[in-house]
């Protein structure tokens, strides 16, 4: 990796400023934001970031908080996933948000890996990561996925670059309703979590998020009504021990004698946002959860998906899986 | 039994030359002379007299064994796990450099520019060699090397470079390797003259009159070694006359000759160090480019240098197993004799030219015919791989002869047995069959409909192997005034627990505990050894150290005898204490050894052929869960039963075997190298993207050493990865149908297979 200069501000004020300083004339950031390091770590190795300064958040006390206030959970974006996933309150009123959270990775890294590491996390596409692949993520003309090996990329909302985002906790927290906290030098802005992420034809194609360079993740909020208690996560990976999702669901259902009464459901490992399926949610309002409801659900969730030439096998699998979350909320 | 073509790989002995049968012809009485007491003339004389040589060198009776043959802990565990064992990545030297290579980033390129101005100027250069000038062939392979004064330092030298090239036509794939008017890799096209064994229109024809026919393609993918030690050397030259070089090879003996001509120094000046060392499974025999760029960077600078590869280096220019696309067609009769197979084979081994074993494999076959030969692409070349070309043999063979067996609606496991004469498979197959539960199982002549959500299914494959020895180790055992017994020869521990059975074997022969024997290896200071390939090692070195030991023995005897009052012959050597094996005084081992001159006492030994055996047999069975909602393939359960001759350590040999495994379930589900072949790129050069089987991937396995195998030692330890993935394969069929002829079977195939992808 490229030399930089280590920055360890103790409090959000400081880090700002740091990043402020950061910025050129041209408003090109020349800094890069350390928490848990796990992907940064490998932008850096890679050179796909080369930032002057890294300016490391671990210094600024409290930012690692999950607290439960009321019907709100507010998790700091230093909380680790480990402390996610073992958190009573979380496991008892959003379970999914555990279940998710203990999909990532490997337990080694999920002691380190952070929650806003995890919303801010790059693309795993294997072109975006190699360095010798000039694809359009960075800087290049064309997404080489679209006519070359594409196993892994998206089979919605793709184009002109077809990369999945690879965090799960996003998938979930948008299942959940959730809202992110951003720190800007104007003070702190609360955006949903669906609206946080941006599809390669509307935001940047450089980036997956609304963030600015000069910006920081400071919090991440989630309701903690019936949806979130009723909420349950798969993932699918292709190596269990370690791996990303080729597909990944997170549904909530709140239910209301049998029946039920509201329903969100995103799907991860399909498309470059965590997708939401709002038709497939409206199908189930009013229903019980039976067998022919969850396939008719099922088929409305994957509809319109346009795969690549490798990657027509993430219908029927996304479909098994979302089959087996509904199945476990009936 | 058909013959195994040899292998192609560079100094790869040909482990294909099975010996016979299990029970060899008996061997001629050997004799010795032996230093004899006799009374003459009433006065006591010291004769040499001949006898028939009872108690040469032998591995006794299985039951009287108290080391061998036991579950040993591995003598160098503990260093090895608790980070102390020093392997060549992390070894320092006094003002060491530290340096890395330049490799091509495409396929084929002409150097347009390559200049250093900006390299030497950043902090902490030392120097640079330039290893290709002109124009490369294949995508990683070396063009430059760089040293500086910390590993940091040589990576912002290597960014540096100012390296400007023009892309030349390169193929990546076969089917582009295979076009006429595709660019050629090399002087000698991009096909290598085919093999050819049978008569193609014989065996046409004895299919085409079967009862039972199918023909298919089966592939294979170029797969990884995936040793946790990357390859490098450590070059340690600090000027002078003498050098110590640490590599990380298979070959303790195969590379300071070629150190010693880069540093211009007389070899018998240079030492090779291989004291411990992270995996090679075949891609790691001789100096290679990297070594040699060490050697000339240190030669230039007088100083050590370290030059280990990357991981994405490893991936790109360190070798891998070929691929395969096999055309075959088999015939069956209603019995489930195969009585015709043909095939048409490829293989991909980059600019080599690959391995690929003839079908039908192991099993007999009235007509068979195979055409192999080598496609050859703009990728590094193909090294030996834990069983050179019997990976992808065995799984074609295996695939086809259950489709057969299908087709004719015959037990899967009967029609193996139909096709093998040797009982040891028999007898094999039946316990794995056995272990995962195929008598209780329904599937055995039809496979499972996949309409239930999770199917189970079994499979079975066969193995074989050389794993003989042959002269080459020299062995030294010493024994101290103080009691400590050293065990020395200069051989290599890949792994598979060498260090070990050194230690064990002479303290078997002088009834001492293992703790008692240190090992010495892993040095050319020490006596020869041969390199580790072939599953060669056991066979060739073993002996030897038996032979060292029992010398021992009869010499310590010969000091002992008049102590205890008998012959030497007599004096018997046990748990800690000799004794006359009449009785009478007893010595500790300490007492004894406190008899020797102050020198001690040093014997050695060499290659006995008796001493050693050839031709191992093995069977496996998988027992996995296929999703068929998903795709997701679970195994369940993986058996393997094999012989082996006298194990020398039974949980160091249950382990390689584990090992063989595991390697088979990453083959079959896993592991692929993934080349875009537009921009001639390898997309997953890392172990995230390259995905190893990991914990969770780890089945219930269960290994059985075949026991009624009486034979002396032999290697085996490049059987048990071949069966594997082809009992995988073939189990996912029996459980749900989804016929997969294509590796790995990952869930995107097993989708497809079951007819849900649209």
């Amino acid at each position: 990796m490229k030399s930089f200069t280590l920055v360890n501000p103790t409090t959000l004020d400081g880090a700002l400023e740091a990043l402020a300083d950061a910025m050129d004339r041209r408003g090109r950031s020349k800094a890069a934001l350390l928490a848990g390091g796990q992907d940064l770590l490998t932008e850096l190795k890679e050179h796909l970031a080369e930032p002057e300064v890294v300016v490391n958040l671990k210094g600024v006390p409290g930012l690692d908080a999950i607290l439960v206030e009321g019907d709100l959970l507010r998790m700091g974006a230093l909380a680790t996933l480990s402390a996610i996933e073992a958190h009573p309150g979380i496991l008892e009123r959003a379970p999914a948000l555990a279940q998710a959270a203990a999909s990532v990775a490997s337990p080694q890294i999920r002691s380190v890996g952070t929650l806003g590491g995890n919303l801010c996390q790059r693309p795993r596409c294997a072109y975006y990561r190699l360095e010798e692949a000039k694809c359009i993520k960075k800087g290049g003309a064309e997404c080489f996925s679209y006519s070359g090996r594409n196993k892994y990329n998206a089979i919605f909302g793709g184009g002109p670059s077809y990369i999945v985002h690879p965090s799960d906790l996003a998938t979930a927290l948008a299942a959940l309703d959730a809202s992110v906290v951003v720190l800007t030098k104007k003070g702190l802005q609360t955006t949903p979590v669906e609206r946080f992420f941006t599809l390669p034809s509307e935001g940047s194609i450089l980036k997956e998020t609304i963030l600015k360079p000069d910006e920081i993740l400071v919090e991440v909020q989630v309701p903690l009504d019936a949806l979130a208690r009723g909420s349950a996560w798969s993932k699918f990976k292709e190596r269990a021990s370690y791996d990303w999702a080729l597909a990944s669901v997170c549904a909530a259902i709140e239910k209301d004698a049998g029946k039920v009464k509201r329903a969100r459901i995103a799907l991860g490992g399909v498309a470059p946002i965590p997708w939401r399926v709002p038709a497939a949610e409206a199908l189930l309002v009013g229903k019980a959860l039976d067998e022919a409801v969850i396939a008719a659900a099922c088929a409305e969730a994957l509809r319109g998906a346009e795969p690549l030439s490798e990657n027509g096998y993430k219908i029927p699998l996304a479909k098994g899986i979302l089959t087996r979350v509904l199945r476990g909320l009936a | 039994m058909s013959a195994t073509p040899p292998f192609p790989g560079a100094g790869y002995p040909d482990a294909s030359l099975l010996a016979p049968a299990q029970d060899s012809a008996p061997k001629p009485k050997r004799t010795k002379k032996i230093k004899a007491t006799k009374v003459v003339d009433g006065i006591e004389q010291e004769v040499e007299i001949e006898v028939e040589d009872a108690g040469g060198p032998e591995w006794g009776a299985r039951e009287t064994l108290k080391v061998l043959d036991k579950d040993l802990q591995r003598v160098d565990g503990p260093v090895k796990v608790s980070g102390r064992a020093v392997y060549t990545h992390d070894v320092r030297a006094p003002g060491m450099a530290w340096a890395r290579l330049l490799l091509a980033p495409v396929a084929a390129l002409k150097i347009a520019r390559l200049d250093f101005a900006a390299c030497k100027a950043v902090k902490g250069y030392l120097a640079h060699e330039v290893l290709e000038a002109e124009e490369t062939r294949w995508l990683g392979q070396p063009i430059a090397a760089v040293a500086a004064e910390s590993s940091e330092a040589a990576e912002d030298c290597l960014r540096a470079i100012f390296f400007e090239w023009e892309a030349r036509p390169a193929v990546l794939d076969r089917e582009s390797a295979l076009k006429p008017d595709a660019p050629q890799v090399g002087r000698r096209g991009n096909q290598s003259k085919p093999s050819v064994r049978g008569e193609e229109a014989k065996a046409r024809a004895a299919i085409e009159a079967a009862q039972f026919k199918v023909s298919a393609t089966y592939t294979v993918p170029v797969v990884h070694h995936a040793c946790l030690e990357t390859h490098g050397a450590v070059v340690d030259w600090r000027g002078g006359d003498e050098a110590t070089v640490h590599c990380s090879t298979q070959v303790t003996f195969g590379f300071a000759g070629d150190a010693a001509k880069i540093l211009e120094l007389k070899q018998a000046n240079v030492v090779g160090v291989v004291e411990h060392m992270g995996g090679g499974f075949g891609s790691k025999f001789g100096f290679g480019i990297e070594g040699e760029a060490a050697a000339r960077l240190s030669k230039g600078l007088r100083r050590p240098v370290h030059l280990m590869l990357t991981r994405k280096d490893e991936f790109r220019m360190a070798g891998n197993r070929s691929g395969s696309h096999i055309e075959a067609s088999g015939g069956m009769d209603s019995a489930g004799v195969l009585v015709g197979v043909a095939a048409r084979a490829h293989k991909h081994g980059g600019l080599g030219d690959g391995s690929l074993s003839g079908l039908p494999y192991i099993y007999k076959c009235a007509e068979s015919w195979s055409e192999i030969s080598g496609v050859r692409t703009n990728l590094d070349a193909s090294r030996a791989m834990r069983a050179p070309g019997h990976p992808q043999a065995s799984f074609a063979t295996e695939s086809l002869l259950d489709e057969l067996a299908y087709a004719a609606g015959l037990d899967l496991l009967e029609v193996r047995k139909a096709n093998l004469d040797d009982k040891v498979w028999h007898r094999q197959l039946d316990r794995v069959a056995r272990e995962v539960g195929w008598f209780e199982h329904a599937n055995r002549t039809r496979p499972g409909s996949g309409k239930d959500e999770l199917c189970v299914g079994i499979g079975f494959a066969i193995s074989r192997w050389g794993g003989g020895g042959g002269p080459a180790c020299e062995v030294e055992i010493a024994i101290e005034r103080d009691g400590s017994v050293t065990s020395a020869v200069g051989s290599q521990d890949l792994g598979t627990g060498v260090r070990t059975y050194v230690a064990a074997i002479p303290a078997e022969e002088l009834g001492l505990p293992l703790s008692a024997v240190v090992a010495k290896i892993g040095s050319t200071r020490l006596g020869n050894a041969n390199g580790s390939g072939g599953s060669v090692t056991t066979a060739s070195l073993a002996p030897a150290v038996k032979h060292a030991a029992w010398n021992a023995r009869q010499a310590f005897a010969e000091v002992l005898a008049p102590l205890l009052g008998c012959t030497p012959a007599d004096v018997v050597f046990v748990d800690g204490h000799v004794q006359a094996a009449a009785g009478g005084r007893k010595l500790s081992w300490k007492q004894a050894c406190a008899a020797l001159p102050e020198a001690g006492l040093r014997a050695k030994g060499t290659w006995q052929a008796h001493l050693q055996a050839n031709g191992v047999h093995g069977a496996q069975a998988a027992k996995v869960e296929v999703d068929t909602l998903t795709g997701r393939v679970r195994v369940l359960h993986m058996a393997c039963m094999q012989d082996v001759g006298l194990c020398l350590n039974r949980a160091a040999t249950r382990s390689q075997i584990n090992g063989g495994m595991v390697q088979a379930l990453g083959y079959a589900l896993l592991e692929e190298r993934v080349v875009d072949p537009a921009l001639g790129l390898q997309l997953n050069p890392c172990f995230e993207d390259y995905k190893l089987p990991h914990s969770l991937e780890i089945p219930k396995m269960t290994v059985v050493l075949d026991d009624e195998d009486r034979r002396a030692p032999i290697g085996m330890s490049e059987a048990p990865i071949v069966p594997g993935g082809a009992a995988i394969a073939n189990a996912i069929h029996n459980a749900c149908g989804a016929r997969i002829r294509s590796l790995p079977c990952t869930p995107d195939k097993v989708l497809a297979a079951l007819g849900k992808v649209s």
